[in-house]
């Protein structure tokens, strides 16, 4: 393979394989905001910012996180036939496969970036008290789509010289 | 082309395509976005992927999902539930398959500390499992065993297939777990008295322990590790009295559930940075794996209702081939269960049950109770071959001298078990709808 497929692998990995670390630990940012709603209810005034910025978190926790979830390889896979096969057979049938995927992405980047466009120039907003901007939760939605397609691609590459006899992992 | 011949081709390209052992998640949204470019791609059908993440946004209860998750690795990754394996080991000991019983008592209680049945599944490949080998029990009946007792997780409170449940029938939670706890003892105690019959008749499945092992137990270790009890006991109580008593809400009671958990295992001294490391990863890489399916999902439903597909269906059933409401309802749980067979739980629920459940309404079921028999086929979903996640965890974990054949062989009667129960459920409402019923009347 090109010595920029090897560059492109590598960056990518250890680039999705940061982020998807940070995203780790928003679950416990995640516990401490409905920790705080609970608690601000019963003894406080309740919060009004604690759901939405929830919401904003999880969607953060998996949109981000996604790209490194790809790379433990926890998808499931249907492998009753797929279990079987030769690894020869299991790259080539999965470098088709995964253009499918990508372009799944890519229609969904395209429905992404264009919301945004959209919340940015009205400046939209949640509905609710609380009322929060929609433009930084869909840009962080973008950008993990967008790791989301690198991986892919990496993967895509990875399997492409798996073929080849080589192994870029 | 009509629109049902449109709906069954995506299906049948969706099973197709998941065949091909890709992810299935990239699969379930590829045809999705396909079939809306090419239905309505001049007026906004590129957008329909995307606009399901804001829906996601919105459904709130989602959260629970990698508490849930966070919850059980914690328990499983630190090892709390030696001690109460060894308490029922040395209680249920005496017993004929007592080891047997002693384990899926150990599924309930591991069941009611978390909401999925993979906590269940590693605690009892790694626990019960070597050691009921170990006494000469047949290992047929001892994955049979792990891979039943631990899908009660789904059924027995705090459950996440309930909460996914919840969201598309907008039902309330609280509710669908209450309705889930008696058929879910009732399976469990199915279970036991399926094991104790045939141990009885075949003492070789499930020797007792023997005198000596016995003798080394003295009464006061015996009263000693009951308190091992207290602490699933603890757990359970201290996320759900504040969630019933309306203190908390679902998200946070589940916060305060995996909180516990973690709280347990360092007075117990089993938390290390490794235990920490590895369920927090664990945690992101199973919830990815759900949200991601989901998200895929509710593109492919979102299709389906723009083509309007439970109309056609229940036109179909009630109109043109003139059954009765309940004739529907089993035919519908049998293309239940033969999905479940090959679908993933999840996607199962986010494909099939938007289509199901507005038709179940519009058929005049309850569906809180409709939740429960959904709940018992996605158990039995999990273990019929070819795709059963438990299926797939056993082989995962189990030791080498169990094959594949021995794995689906030993489902067989436990599957017979829990159809029982779903056909008890079926006929008896009110197993399911007493408990919600009495606790909701005041």
């Amino acid at each position: 393979m090109p010595n920029w497929t090897r560059t492109f692998v590598r960056h990518v990995d250890a680039f999705n394989y940061r982020v998807g670390r940070f995203a780790m630990y928003l679950l416990f940012v995640l516990m401490g905001v409905m920790l705080w709603s609970s608690f601000a209810r019963s003894a406080l005034t309740p919060a009004i910012w604690t759901d939405e910025m929830g919401q904003f978190l999880l969607l953060g926790y998996f949109m981000l996180g996604g790209a490194y979830s790809l790379q433990l390889d926890s998808a499931v896979r249907m492998d009753l036939f797929y279990s079987r096969w030769r690894d020869r057979t299991k790259a080539i049938v999965d470098a088709v496969t995964i253009l499918g995927l990508i372009f799944y992405l890519g229609v969904l980047l395209y429905g992404a970036v264009e919301s945004t466009a959209y919340a940015i120039e009205t400046g939209e907003t949640r509905r609710g008290l609380w009322r929060p901007y929609m433009w930084p939760v869909k840009t962080v939605m973008c950008i993990g789509i967008v790791m989301m397609i690198l991986q892919c691609t990496s993967i895509f590459i990875k399997d492409l010289a798996k073929l080849r006899g080589e192994d870029l992992s | 082309m009509t629109p049902n011949l449109i709906a069954m081709s995506m299906f049948g390209a969706m099973l197709v395509l998941l065949f091909s052992g890709q992810r299935m998640f990239g699969m379930i949204g590829f045809v999705a976005v396909v079939a809306a470019l090419w239905l309505w791609g001049d007026r906004g059908g590129y957008d329909i992927a995307f606009a399901q993440s804001i829906k996601l946004m919105g459904w709130f209860p989602l959260m629970t999902l990698p508490m849930f998750i966070f919850m059980g690795y914690v328990l499983s990754e630190s090892r709390l539930a030696d001690d109460l394996y060894r308490m029922f080991h040395v209680w249920f000991g005496p017993v004929p398959g007592g080891l047997a019983i002693g384990t899926i008592f150990l599924m309930v209680l591991i069941s009611a500390m978390n909401g999925l049945s993979v906590a269940g599944m590693a605690i009892g490949a790694t626990i019960a499992l070597p050691e009921l080998l170990r006494r000469n029990y047949d290992k047929l009946m001892v994955t049979g065993v792990i891979q039943a007792g631990s899908s009660l997780g789904i059924l027995i409170p705090p459950s996440v297939v309930l909460v996914l449940y919840a969201m598309i029938a907008r039902q309330p939670v609280g509710k669908l777990w209450l309705a889930g706890v008696l058929p879910g003892l009732m399976m469990a105690a199915m279970f036991i008295i399926y094991i104790w019959i045939r141990c009885k008749i075949t003492p070789s499945l499930g020797p007792v322990l023997s005198a000596k092992e016995r003798a080394e137990v003295t009464r006061a270790e015996k009263i000693r590790l009951l308190s091992a009890g207290l602490l699933p006991f603890g757990i359970f109580l201290a996320m759900m009295v504040p969630f019933v008593t309306g203190y908390v809400r679902l998200v946070e009671s589940s916060v305060i559930g995996a909180l516990a958990a973690v709280l347990a295992a360092i007075v117990k001294g089993r938390m290390s940075w490794a235990v920490f490391e590895t369920s927090a990863r664990h945690t992101l890489a199973i919830s990815c794996m759900f949200l991601w399916i989901i998200l895929a999902a509710l593109a492919f439903g979102a299709i389906f209702d723009g083509l309007r597909a439970v109309e056609a269906l229940k036109g179909l059933f009630l109109e043109d081939l003139h059954l009765n409401r309940w004739t529907v309802l089993i035919i519908m749980q049998l293309t239940f269960l033969l999905m479940g067979t090959f679908l993933d739980d999840t996607a199962m629920l986010v494909i099939v049950a938007p289509l199901y459940v507005p038709l179940v309404d519009a058929l005049g079921f309850d569906l809180i109770w409709y939740g429960v028999l959904y709940t018992i086929t996605t158990q039995v979903a999990y273990m019929t071959p070819p795709f059963g996640y438990n299926l797939f965890l056993m082989r995962a974990m189990a030791p080498p001298e169990i094959s594949l054949a021995d794995i689906y062989r030993s489902i067989v009667p436990f599957v017979a078990v829990m159809i029982l129960a779903l056909a008890l459920v079926i006929t008896f409402p009110q197993i399911a709808l007493w408990l919600p019923e009495q606790l909701y009347k005041q």
